[in-house]
Order: C-alpha cells, then structure tokens, then sequence
C-alpha cells in the first residue's frame, strides 16, 4: 500500500507539474499586459510634468521587468513557481510568494484565506445535510421502490434534478426571505453587530440557513437517484435472495449486506462531495452575497486578476488529485476485491 | 469492520472540518472596540427572531448600503497605480477630515475654514507662486493628540522620494513644487545626488507653512489645488519616528526616514502595511473606524467627538454608520426589510422604477440627480471614415439619441450635446449664450453634410445612386494623398490605401479601391462593443442595422469582444489585443467627472509623445495653422482669436482654458469656446446622461445628495429624526 501511495504521488507531483505549465500558458496567451494597466494608473501623477511622456515609460519599462512580463512565457513560468528568476530574484511559489491580486491590492494568499474560510463554513453544514438526507432517502426508495411513497419522491428528485440552483434560490429568497419574513435577503452577519462565541455563530447560522437550504435542496435530487439506483442494483444480487433465505432481518440484510455493496459508487461521489467543500458556488454566492470562493473566483476571471485564478486552479487540482487518490484507497477498505496492493 | 472505521473517519472528518471553518473566521477581522459576549442594545434588537420592518427602531445608527465591495484600503484608496475602489473612497472620506481644500457640493475645491485659519496666494517674479497657509490651532486628531503643520506636509515630502517608489507609489507627489527634481533625487544620508531639503515647501512654524509652486505648473488656472493638502497622523505614512524640520532653506525628512534593510527602504514596508490600518493611527475626519469585519465585508464608523466640522463648519449627527456591502439584484429587499437604511447610485429604467415604487414619503424617501457624465460612441479620428468630421455628424443625425436614451434609462436620463455636466458652473454660466450644432435625428441632415464631406461617389468612381446593391450600396470619398496615406505619424504605413470592412457578415467587403492613380474610401466603419453591454445590444438594433443608415449610403460593420480588447484597440496597446494595425473606427463606453476639475489640456495634442492621451487621436486643422506654444506669451481668449484669424482649434482652446485664463469669467470664455469646438467636431457622440437614484429609510432627514457630493459627504448633514 505504501509503495503504491508514493508511487501516486509521483504521478500526482508530475501531473501537478504538466497541468500547471498549460494554465500559465493558457493565460499567458489571453492578450493583457499587466503592467500596462499598472503603468496607466500613474498617468495622472505625471500630468503636467514636461517629462510625463518618459517618464511613463520608465515606469511601464519598470513595471514590465518587476512583473516580468517583458520575459517570454517560459521564463515567467519558471518564475512563478520560483525555478526562475524574475527581475533578479527568485520569489515564487517555492519561495513561498503565491502571487500578488492586483484587484485586492494585497498577496493571493491573504485574499483567498477569508472567502476560502466562509465557503468551507458553509459546505460543511450543506454536505453533511445532503448526506444526512439522501442517503437515507435513497436507501428507503430502493427498498419501497414503486410504492406510492418511491413514486412522489421520484417526481420530487426530477423536479428538483432539473430546476437550475438560480431559480431554486430566487423562489426562496421571495418565498422565506420577503413573504414570510424568516430569513434575511442577503447579507453574512446582522449589520453592525458584534457578537462573539456562541451568539457570532448564532447569528452566522442564521444568515447562513437559507442559503444552506438552497444548496442542499438543490444537491437532494441527484444524490437520493443515485443511491437508489445503486441500493436497487444491490437489493436484487443473488447474496440478499441468500441472506433474505437464510432469515436474517430486513434491517441487517439491507444496511450490513445490501448497502456494503452499493457502497462504491456512493464512495465516488460522498468524497466527492467532501472535496467540494473547497469550492464556492458562483451563483448562489452572488445572489446571497456571501464572500466565497465561488464569487472570488469569476470576479478574478472578469478583472483578469489572474495570478488569484492560478492559484486557486492550482489548488483544485492538488484537491482533485489528492481526492482521487483518497477515493481509491477507499474502495478498497470498502470492497476487499479492488483493493489496489495488499 | 473496516467499513465502520471508513464512517467513523468521515464522520470524524466532517466534525473537524467544521470546528476548523467556524474558528478561523475571526483572523481578519479588525476592531478598536473589545469584543466581548455583551452586545449593545441597539444590536440586540435586530437579533435574528427579530423582523425590523415589523419592529423599527429609532437608534442614531444609519446603515450605508454598497453594491461595491468593501476592500479594506481605507487609509489611501487610490495607492500607486491602483483603482480605488469606491466603497473605500466612502470609508476613507468618512475618516478624514481637515484638508486644507474639500469638494463642495457643486463640485469645486474650496478652501477649508474650519481648518485653514488664512491663506495668501503670491505670483512670484521668476514666475513661481506661493500659498502660504496659516492652520487653526485646536485641531486634533481622534485621539486627541494635535494637528500641525508637520501632518500637513508629512504626504507631499514623503511621496516626493524614492522611498515612496519603493512602496508602491509614483514619487511624484510634491512635482509640482520648486526643488521636487534635486528632493527626490535624495537617498539619505551619504546620497551623491540631490539635496536633502525640499525649498519648494517651508514650514514656517507649528501651524503655518508654504509651498512654492514651480513656474513649468504655472500660472496654471487650477494652481490653488496643489495646496490641497490632507493632514495625516506622523508615522503612518512617513515612517515611525520619522520628524520634519525646516532649518530655513526648506523642509526635510530626518535620516531614518531612508534606513535600508539591504536594499529595500524600511519606512516603504511601513508605508504599505500601514495603508490597512484600523487602529494603530488615529483619525481626522467626522467618523473613526472601530470595527471592520473582512470575512462579511462590514465596516462600523462611530462618530469621532474631536472633529470640528468639514470646510462649512458642519459636524455629523449620527452616531453611527454602519457600511455594508449589498447585492445589486436584492437591495431593495433589503432596504424594505431594514437591513439597509441608504441605497445610493439606482440608475437604469427598470431598477430606478422599482426603488421608486418603494418610495413613499413615509417610509421611504429619495433623492435624485443627474449623473455627472454620460455614456457615449468615441471615434478614432485618424484613419478610416470617421477621419472626416462630416461622418461623425452623420452619425449623431442618424442616431435618435432621444429614442435611445428613452430605451436605455427608461426615461430617467437626458440627452447632452457636448463633453459637460449640467451641474458644472461654467455650464451654468455661459448656458444662454453657448452656440451648439443641434444634432437631433435628421437623416436628410446627414446626407447634407456627408455630400458636403465629398461623399457623392459609388467604388466606380461615379456619382452615388441611393439603392445600389453590393459594393456600391455605400457611399465613397475621393481621398487626398496626404488623407490616403493617413496614419503616417504612427508609423504604420498601411494607411487608408488599404482600409476595409471587417466582420462581413453578408459576404460584402468594403475597401478602398484604387482609381486611376486616385483613392476612394467607402463609408463603412468597423465598430467595435463591448459584451454584455445594454448599450452595445441597442446601437446595434437603432444604428448599425437601421434602414435609415443604409439609405444614407453607410454601413458599420460590428465586432464585440470584452472591455480589455475594446482599451487595446482605443490604446493600440498589443499587450492587450491590439492586433498591431488600426481596424475600427467606432467604440461604444462611458466618461465621467469626480469633481469640478475641467482640465483637458495634453489630450489633443499631435505629439507622437502624447498620443497616447488623445483617446480620439484627433489633430484639430485650425491647431495645424495656429499651434499653442507653452512658452509663448499667454494670450487673452479675444487675442488669441484675432490671432488665429478666429479659427482657435480644440487643443489651443483646451491649453487656454487652464494656462491662460485668470479669472472665472476668463475660464468661462475659453471653456465654451472649446465646447463649441468640440460640438462641431464631435469626436464623441454623448448618448445618454443618466439620472442617479438614492433612496433611504424616512427616519433620515437632511440627506441631500448630488453629482459631486454622495451620501459619505451628505450624511454629515443628515440626522435621524428626534436626534
């Protein structure tokens, strides 16, 4: 088992390294220089000099050499990860510099932390509900399945399945936020309050509840179908007709015998989920006006912050790798037969 | 077995996971208040069983409403090359206080009163001027240590040196100050260049001091700006412990101001970590800060009981501001519910008229004015169709400008004809007597001046025949040779010889054609939107696919990309997708005015140096024959016109405007003139000058806003009723 884990991580090191050079390529070919957008902010300081037109030049020429995009694309590479040197220092990731946002004026790394922080807040009470709920769901609609009850909690799934989380949440915020006056609109924290400890999470769970209901209203349709599919394939194995006949309880044969088996593909997509945790949700951060990932991340795409977008695409895909190492690992505790290295 | 341990390290997993989220939110969070367990009683109130429109409360709170982010950039929003961002702007108004100058709220700099105790202002022989500024003793800081000169000129010494470059900034600040080159040529003690005085400022004594304006930034109409000074608190900016002297040749830092950690100065790390400060420094202006909360983006302002009033005596009612950031699509909701009180800057037809549903006089009130700026199509003037000033008219005529502003505000915007705001003061002033071309929607007017342009041709080389198909269904011009081979001073030689159509979509390219030795270029333009945009989508439906413009014998041609691309064409900047010629003609965007501040000299000029300030890159003929010259004799406006045998071209009107005007009747003169050059040259089309809405909770009075003055400026004249 470890020589296969460290054997993964060699790969995982090489693909980290392959997927890394194309995302910097990638936008390195997007046609933006951001050294020019820095320069022009210093066009007004010079107004009025006599020398204002070098003088912008000196300090475009400076800003292309400190940002190193007077260098070809390969030496910036090189640089960013801190293998090159860039204006004469090496100063990338290996030197610990993640990048700089220019939109936020301060490191990556300081402005990733908060959202970053707030959207695992979030998940982790979104996931464990969405689990909580579907599984157990999809279990009972494998076992009642085409009873009336399987058949209204079928159409529900669809219905859910299909309405886009937008809308889901639109109709929400009308319904629970303005009709009824439950929640608020939008909005992290009760305005100008200063709560702490318990009274800070307190009004933290509050402002978060309706948009954890959206998020997990929204995840309940797919995930309850997927169980159900799986608990339904496994409930009609030859080994449950064994075990219904050698007369053990319905209880025993359905959790220890039937859900053992149906368990892979629920692994799949339970760590999945997990690993989801890291990442924001662009559209109901917008509408609910949480400070997330999600919103971070389109906003550094739409202001060309792209140093913010590398890094978190940098670090989704250490998450995916390391998820998908975790996944299999997984599958064998749950079934012996894949079990990857004994 | 093992199944069961997988659960119980998910289940672990999950638990910890949860722990970790909930405890490290606070790490960002800044307060100057303790944070305990007890709560204030007007927070308690809105506790979350609570619903505040059903219980309102009376509490000397007022909540701002943003739909920009708070940053955190609230000491000095626009740092270096930075855009600030407006929420901090607001904050960071809310916290200062005392500048020797403050926007009124027409817009103008007036000096500060409360603040400035007298002011002289002197032209000197050698063509410098001086302001000498006497402070009021009194003032002080929140915490109430003293105000003196040395916070005034801490900024403008400090930004005048290399230290400043090396946190970020430009160095420039004080250039406009005799002796900046030799100051900021300093490097401390030791440094072979430069001197370590800066003579151009002098402080004269704790509370009295005087800045030298060089004779290259005057006489300059808006030279009273450069005394505009901020006081800020020693340290913050000028590095701990860091003192200003003045032996008598002029002031300077003391030497630990330029102490080097290797090659890096010490105080530019300082300077750059202090720009996020929240309490180690006090403040000056109507509110401190006393929490800030980076994870929900929330800023908490108390009134700061030491501030004497802004430049009209005034001190802010409210006890507390409460500024949050809200989402565009919801903020409505939010005001109803009460978890706003203040929603500024509602603009659009279909969100101004759901805020003005809200309104009601009795719960909800508003205020209104029209935006200072507009949206607007900008040509490049240089190559191509709208070379020719008789394009550009035939466009604004073809444009039903009423129609579109109609469709775009949904009638909560006007139609301007010129680069002004109606809220200007020279506006106001010569408004009577100004002569303005009207361009309203007249497709025969366009045809008039196109003929008149020498647009009467079809790709033969014969008369145009409105109704011709194909090639010929647009108009062509006979070119000169210095026209066909337009571009020439940047370079490029491909020129109007070879311009064409792009993004043909029906297969139609139109290009110069080559007759007998002589160039005839069709009226097709290369357009070039922005997406998404409104304004992009409606100049397509009601210009570039219009029947009235191919009647008139024009096509324009459309290209959308993003607003980058849309700068990298206008800029001819290759890094940002500027394919190295010249192709479109045409862009749709937007301009504006933070203050009064009318200057537009340097934008016109034909210098391959300063090209790149001409957006328009339009070279005016009349400045060809009469150029203004700098260090020529500054001519009165009726001079300067007989001079030029009254044809003044749009750069010499916009150099005397600010360089040799004295007085504000002088300014007024050269201003309309050059509005009314530049009405006739229209190197924009204005489309549309929206109004703004802000909308706010009826327990609020006095909140009066306009173009230069928003709620962070009016809510110190505001209170809540019964306070």
């Amino acid at each position: 088992m470890g020589k296969y884990v460290l054997k993964r991580l060699g790969y995982m090191l090489i693909v980290m390294v392959i997927l890394s050079l194309l995302m910097f390529l990638v936008y390195t070919m997007i046609p933006y220089d951001r050294a020019v957008t820095e320069a022009e902010g210093f066009k007004a300081a010079y107004k009025g000099n006599p020398n204002a037109a070098a003088l912008y030049e000196e300090k475009l020429t400076q800003l292309r050499r400190e940002l190193g995009t007077d260098q070809n694309v390969f030496v910036r590479y090189l640089g960013w990860i801190g293998l090159g040197k860039i204006n004469g220092k090496y100063n990338g990731i290996f030197q610990g510099n993640f990048g700089y946002s220019y939109t936020y004026d301060r490191p990556v790394i300081d402005v990733l932390k908060t959202p970053m922080v707030n959207t695992i807040f979030i998940n982790i009470f979104a996931t464990i509900l969405g689990l909580g709920i579907t599984i157990p769901l999809g279990i009972f609609c494998a076992v009642k399945r085409g009873s009336k009850r399987d058949t209204v909690i079928q159409i529900g799934t669809i219905i859910g399945y299909s309405i886009p989380s937008f809308i889901i949440a639109i109709i929400f915020i009308w319904f629970f936020a303005i009709i009824l006056k439950w929640f608020p609109v939008s909005g992290m924290k009760t305005p100008g309050s200063n709560y702490t400890g318990w009274a800070e999470l307190k009004d933290r769970l509050y402002y978060m509840l309706l948009p954890l209901i959206v998020m997990t209203f929204s995840s309940l349709g797919g995930m309850t179908r997927y169980v159900r599919a799986s608990m339904t394939e496994a409930l009609s194995l030859d080994c449950i007709r064994t075990a219904r006949a050698k007369g053990l309880r319905e209880r025993v044969v359905v959790y220890s015998h039937a859900f053992r088996n149906a368990l892979i593909p629920i692994i799949t997509l339970v760590i999945g989920w997990f690993l989801g945790i890291f990442s924001g949700s662009v559209v109901l951060e917008n509408i609910f006006g949480l400070n997330g990932v999600g919103r971070l991340y389109i906003n550094a795409l739409n202001d060309k912050d792209f140093e913010v977008v590398l890094l978190l695409q940098m670090f989704y895909v250490a998450i995916g790798l390391i998820g998908n190492l975790v996944i299999d690992i997984a599958y064998g505790f749950a079934d012996p037969r894949v079990r990857v290295n004994k | 077995m093992k199944k069961k341990a997988l659960s119980l390290v998910l289940a672990l997993s999950m638990v910890v996971m949860s722990l970790a989220a909930c405890g490290g939110s606070g790490e960002e969070t800044g307060s100057t208040t303790p944070s305990t367990e007890s709560v204030p009683a007007s927070v308690q109130e809105e506790t979350p069983s609570t619903t505040p429109d059903e219980t309102p409360t009376l509490e000397n709170r007022v909540i701002l409403g943003n739909i920009t982010e708070l940053g955190g950039n609230f000491r000095y929003p626009s740092w270096g090359g930075n855009t600030a961002g407006a929420a901090d702007i607001d904050i960071n108004n809310l916290t200062t206080g005392y500048s020797t100058m403050e926007t009124n709220q027409g817009g103008a700099y007036v000096w500060n009163e409360t603040a400035v105790k007298s002011h002289t202002e002197t032209e000197n022989e050698d063509g410098t001027y001086t302001v000498h500024i006497e402070l009021n003793e009194g003032l002080t800081f929140s915490d109430g240590s003293p105000i003196t000169a040395q916070n005034y000129l801490a900024t403008p010494l400090a930004f005048s040196t290399e230290v400043a470059v090396g946190a970020g900034l430009s160095g420039m600040g004080g250039q406009s100050f005799v002796g900046f080159d030799d100051f900021h040529a300093y490097t401390g003690p030791g440094s072979e260049a430069g001197t370590k005085t800066f003579s151009g400022i002098r402080m004269l004594d704790d509370y009295t001091f005087e800045v030298t304006i060089s004779s290259d930034f005057y006489p300059y109409y808006y030279a009273y700006t450069y005394a505009a000074f901020s006081p800020y608190p020693m340290g913050l900016f000028s590095g701990e412990g860091v003192t200003i002297q003045d032996d008598g040749e002029g002031c300077y830092l003391s030497d630990n101001f330029y102490e080097k950690n290797g090659e890096d100065y010490v105080v530019a790390q300082q300077m750059t970590d202090n720009r996020y400060d929240i309490s180690k420094y006090p403040y000056s202006g109507p509110y401190v800060i006393s929490e800030w909360d980076a994870s929900t983006k929330q800023a908490v302002l108390t009134r700061n009981p030491e501030y004497k009033g802004n430049f009209e005596g005034q001190k802010p009612s409210i006890e507390t501001i409460v500024y949050v950031w809200i989402i565009e699509e919801t903020q409505l909701d939010q005001l109803k519910r009460g978890a706003v009180d203040v929603l500024s800057g509602i603009t659009g037809g279909d969100l101004t008229k759901a805020a003005l549903e809200v309104v009601d006089g009795t719960n909800f009130n508003e205020v209104h004015y029209q935006r200072a700026g507009y949206g607007k199509i900008q040509f490049d003037c240089d190559f191509g169709p709208t070379m020719f000033t008789e394009v550009r008219q035939a466009i604004a005529y073809l444009l039903d400008r009423t129609a579109f502003c109609q469709a775009f505000t949904g009638g909560y915007g006007v139609v301007v004809d010129g680069p002004y705001s109606p809220d200007f003061d020279m506006w106001r002033a010569v408004q009577d007597d100004i002569e303005l071309i009207d361009y309203s929607y007249s497709p025969a007017n366009a045809v008039k001046v196109l003929e008149e342009g020498g647009w009467i041709y079809n790709s033969k080389g014969e008369p145009f025949v409105a109704g011709a198909s194909g090639v010929d269904s647009v108009r062509y011009k006979k070119l000169t040779e210095e026209e066909a081979n337009a571009l020439d001073i940047y370079g490029n030689d491909a020129g109007n010889k070879n311009y064409a159509s792009v993004a043909n979509t029906d297969g139609i390219e139109y290009k110069t054609v080559e007759i007998n030795g002589e160039y005839y270029m069709p009226l097709a333009i290369n357009w070039f939107g922005s997406q998404p945009n409104t304004v992009t989508d409606l100049l397509s439906t009601t210009l570039a696919n219009s029947s009235d413009l191919a009647e008139t014998g024009m096509v324009i041609r459309s290209t959308t990309g993003d607003f980058t691309t849309l700068t990298g064409n206008i800029h001819r900047d290759s890094t940002m997708g500027y394919l190295g010629t010249p192709v479109y003609g045409m862009y749709n965007l937007a301009t504006g005015w933070n203050s009064a501040i009318y200057d537009y000299s340097w934008n016109w000029m034909s210098d391959p140096d300063w090209a790149d300030n001409s957006v328009n890159k339009l070279i005016d003929p009349y400045d060809t024959v009469f150029p203004y010259d700098m260090s020529a004799e500054k001519l009165s406006y009726e001079d300067a016109l007989a001079a030029a045998d009254g044809k003044l071209g749009i750069d010499y009107l916009s150099f005397g405007m600010v360089y040799n005007a004295k007085t504000a009747d002088e300014y007024n003169q050269w201003w309309m003139a050059y509005i009314e050059r530049w009405n006739q040259l229209m190197p924009d089309i204005p489309l549309y000058s929206n109004y703004y809405y802000d909308v706010y909770n009826a327990k609020i009075e006095n909140f009066e806003t306009s173009p230069f003055f928003g709620p962070a400026s009016a809510i110190l004249y505001a209170n809540v009723k019964g306070f």
